[in-house]
């Protein structure tokens, strides 16, 4: 069993050793030490917040978690919406004279990765309806 | 909505936190209840009013308006 400060004890020391170890990646250019570090740390957080003897979520925190998440996805869908089309207009050039092909593909590519999130929200969206529908 | 946490919570000598212990929720989260910015799930509602031995409508009472 874990009090909470030292639980956020712990968890600064889990990121303090995950920069460490992104700085090794780095410098031996190998990206696997990083990502199971990441893997490893999300687990260990994960399992030691199991333990705690405080309550640090509950129904309140949970709904601020939910509504902070909707309000973040859509703010920043929105907002990376609009950076793509100004890229795209940006690139195409005047009267499509001088279409920028790099900066052109990073927009489109942003534009595809913005329709991937909606499709991922429509599929969660038809789970969790049927999960707590009828 | 309104409710009478408070009140209880005197009654039964009880602090935010020994309550928030019981209910196995946060100090905030009580706290939140008795000023009225959060409205508890009904399964919260109902452990707050089993632990007074009380119905949840002596505890909560809906605003006029929302009636």
């Amino acid at each position: 069993m874990m009090k909470r400060n030292y639980f956020y004890l712990f968890v600064a020391a889990v990121a303090f050793i995950e920069v460490v170890i992104f700085s090794v990646s780095v410098d031996i250019v190998d990206p696997v030490p990083s990502v199971l570090a990441i893997i490893l740390g999300i687990l260990g957080i994960y399992f030691v917040r199991m333990h705690l003897d405080e309550v640090i979520e509950d129904e309140r925190t949970q709904k601020i978690t939910e509504i902070t998440a909707l309000r973040t996805l859509q703010i920043s869908w929105v907002g990376l919406f609009l950076f793509a089309l100004w890229i795209i207009i940006e690139a195409l050039g005047e009267e499509f004279r001088h279409f920028n092909r790099p900066l052109g593909i990073f927009g489109f590519r942003l534009l595809a990765i913005l329709a991937g999130i909606i499709v991922l929200y429509v599929a969660l969206s038809i789970y969790y309806n049927k999960k707590y529908g009828v | 909505m309104k409710n009478k946490i408070k009140v209880y919570r005197a009654m039964h000598d009880l602090s935010q936190e020994a309550l928030a212990q019981k209910m196995g929720v946060t100090r905030q989260t009580i706290l939140a209840i008795e000023h009225g910015k959060y409205d508890p799930s009904l399964i919260l509602a109902a452990k707050i009013a089993k632990l007074f031995n009380v119905r949840i409508d002596d505890v909560f009472l809906l605003d006029t308006l929302e009636e």
